[in-house]
């Protein structure tokens, strides 16, 4: 069975949510329910792999349009305020 | 002042004409202006006055010409661009002012006004008032309609941040999307948030985060301070960069109480910059939660899905149609063993195709994650499928011992049994019936006999009726 692909998180949850909607409404055939069933799986791995997976970084856009890191201690908690 | 009148002639330092009569003195009209001009001039030099605008225009030259009115006077006024540069809000016809400035004479049309230097409207603030009239004009504009506010996305791909470096706004940020979810991509434009010009880098920094590639939600920020810190932010270069952003646009501006202009033109206000941070990011744990609860209502119902169906074959597998159907055709003797054969052949059937259908069902269950919970309902329904099954075996088995039994019985109604004590069966001459009285025939007919083994031809030569005391 050919899945369609994943666009994004945002459009996985929509899906998601409507997916199990239609499942509790019922009225489906056997075939039908376990099909979406499945991409109901693929889709929550989706979206939980999707929270999991960015990285995490801070930049700085400067007047030029250029992107740079953050100073450092500007993301970190203990940093005192006005340190820089 | 009396001298004024001495002195007829051109300008004041003319020498007398020394024939001018005195009883007349007969002034021309620029000499008369050009005296009312100094003498209001040099009282008026700087005065306040109190009144309503009216018939305010402002020309191309930049030039605002306008009325001070009250109930019972008016006064024309005029002030220059340069002054009109510095007004913090914009004069309208009706504003209840206080304009500060000058008696000015137009000579060439005889006309004094006042020449304003400053405005400030009566009552509120100028800053108020100019926080009303901008709010007003982009209302107007339609730029706080609700329709044109845009969903935030549910997990940004990269956060932007507008604000100080500076400031705590940018570290309550960082901290509250870092505590909410530690995986998030920020990126910072700096600008300054408060003096001036201010408004002016904060437009331009909104305007270059938007064109960042990823970036799909900008927070606009900036700590608590007094109302003249917030200014920038009540400012038109930013509300307008604001409406023009091509993403949504988060504000957290000051304190809750705070509203300012840039609150109103965003897609969502929130009350502070941390609050600002929460809306943008939707904790990571809820995020895992809401999946996490529809992947166990997704379980949910495929298990009723299952349970539908198990139901279904329970009910089967105890119909009363099934369980009479071997008996009823028992009854039908001709076509009772080769029915017999199909019902076997139909059970075998069924109970097989459901055998199947469960197979398969388990075998694309086996696939899924679903063992620990589908477990239970897996053995069930194989149960299930056994004891139909079984059931169907002993169903049968029964059905062909009542057929046997009825075979027997019907053994022993055959026709032939019954010739066979020595009975004989009489038909009429072409055997189309039965003869059963003896009225039935007459003497001269013909008729047939069957006996065990053999037939006879007969001729029927009497007959009698049953009472005949000839028949035993």
């Amino acid at each position: 069975m050919t899945e369609p692909t994943i666009k994004d998180f945002e459009s996985a949850l929509a899906e998601l949510d409507a997916i199990v909607k239609a499942l509790e409404e019922g009225d489906l055939s056997l075939e039908k329910s376990l099909e979406l069933y499945e991409r109901g799986v693929q889709l929550s791995r989706f979206c939980h792999a999707k929270l999991e997976g960015a990285e995490r970084r801070i930049e700085v856009l400067n007047e030029r349009g250029e992107l740079r890191p953050a100073p450092t201690g500007l993301g970190t908690d203990n940093e005192p305020a006005g340190g820089k | 002042m009396s001298d004024l009148f001495s002195q007829p002639f051109e300008e004041d330092d003319v020498p007398e004409r020394e024939t001018a009569p005195r009883e007349r003195r007969v002034v021309t009209v620029s000499e008369l202006t050009a005296s009312i001009r100094t003498l209001l001039e040099g009282s008026f030099g700087d005065i306040w006055v109190e009144g309503e605008i009216s018939n305010c225009k402002t020309w191309n030259t930049g030039h605002m010409y306008f009325t001070l009115k009250d109930g019972d006077a008016q006064i024309k006024a005029v002030m220059y661009r340069s002054a009109v540069r510095y007004l913090k809000f914009k004069a309208e016809d009706g504003l209840h002012v206080i304009a500060r400035g000058r008696l000015a004479v137009y000579e060439p049309k005889g006309e004094y006004q006042l020449l304003c230097d400053h405005l400030q409207p009566h009552g509120l603030g100028a800053r108020q008032l100019a926080f009303e009239q901008l709010k007003k004009k982009l209302q107007a504009e339609g730029l706080f309609d609700t329709k044109r506010k845009r969903p935030l996305p549910a997990l940004p791909a990269r956060i932007g941040i507008v604000t100080s470096l500076d400031g705590a706004a940018v570290r309550d940020i960082i901290k509250v999307i870092t505590r909410r979810h530690p995986n998030v991509h920020l990126v910072i434009r700096p600008t300054r948030v408060q003096g001036d010009g201010a408004a002016a880098e904060i437009a331009d920094a909104i305007r270059s985060i938007g064109r960042v590639r990823g970036v799909d939600v900008v927070i606009l920020g900036r700590g608590g301070g007094s109302a003249e810190d917030l200014v920038p932010f009540n400012l038109e270069p930013v509300a307008r960069a604001i409406a023009s952003s091509p993403v949504p646009i988060v504000t957290g501006v000051g304190h809750e109480v705070d509203f300012t202009i840039a609150d109103f033109v965003a897609d969502v206000r929130a009350p502070t910059p941390s609050a600002a941070a929460e809306i943008v990011l939707a904790a990571k744990d809820e995020f895992h939660t809401r999946i996490d609860r529809q992947s166990r209502r997704l379980r949910a119902s495929i298990g009723a899905c299952l349970e539908r169906r198990r139901t279904r074959v329970h009910f089967l597998s105890s119909r009363r149609g099934l369980a009479g159907f071997p008996a009823r055709l028992a009854l039908r003797g001709r076509h009772a063993a080769e029915l017999a054969h199909h019902l076997q052949h139909a059970m075998n059937a069924a109970v097989s195709r459901h055998e199947r259908r469960f197979r398969t069902l388990s075998s694309r269950l086996e696939t899924h994650d679903l063992r620990r919970r589908l477990a239970g309902i897996r053995g069930q329904l194989a149960a299930a499928a056994g004891r139909l099954a079984a059931s169907m075996r002993r169903r049968h088995d029964r059905a062909q011992a009542q057929l046997g039994a009825r075979a027997a019985r019907l053994e022993t109604l055959s026709p032939l049994a019954v010739l066979g004590r020595g009975y004989a069966v009489c038909w009429n001459e072409d055997r189309t019936a039965i003869i059963r009285r003896a009225e039935e025939v007459a003497p001269g007919d013909r008729v047939q006999v069957d006996l065990l083994e053999g037939g006879l031809l007969c001729d029927v030569r009497d007959t009698h009726a049953s009472d005949d005391p000839k028949n035993s």
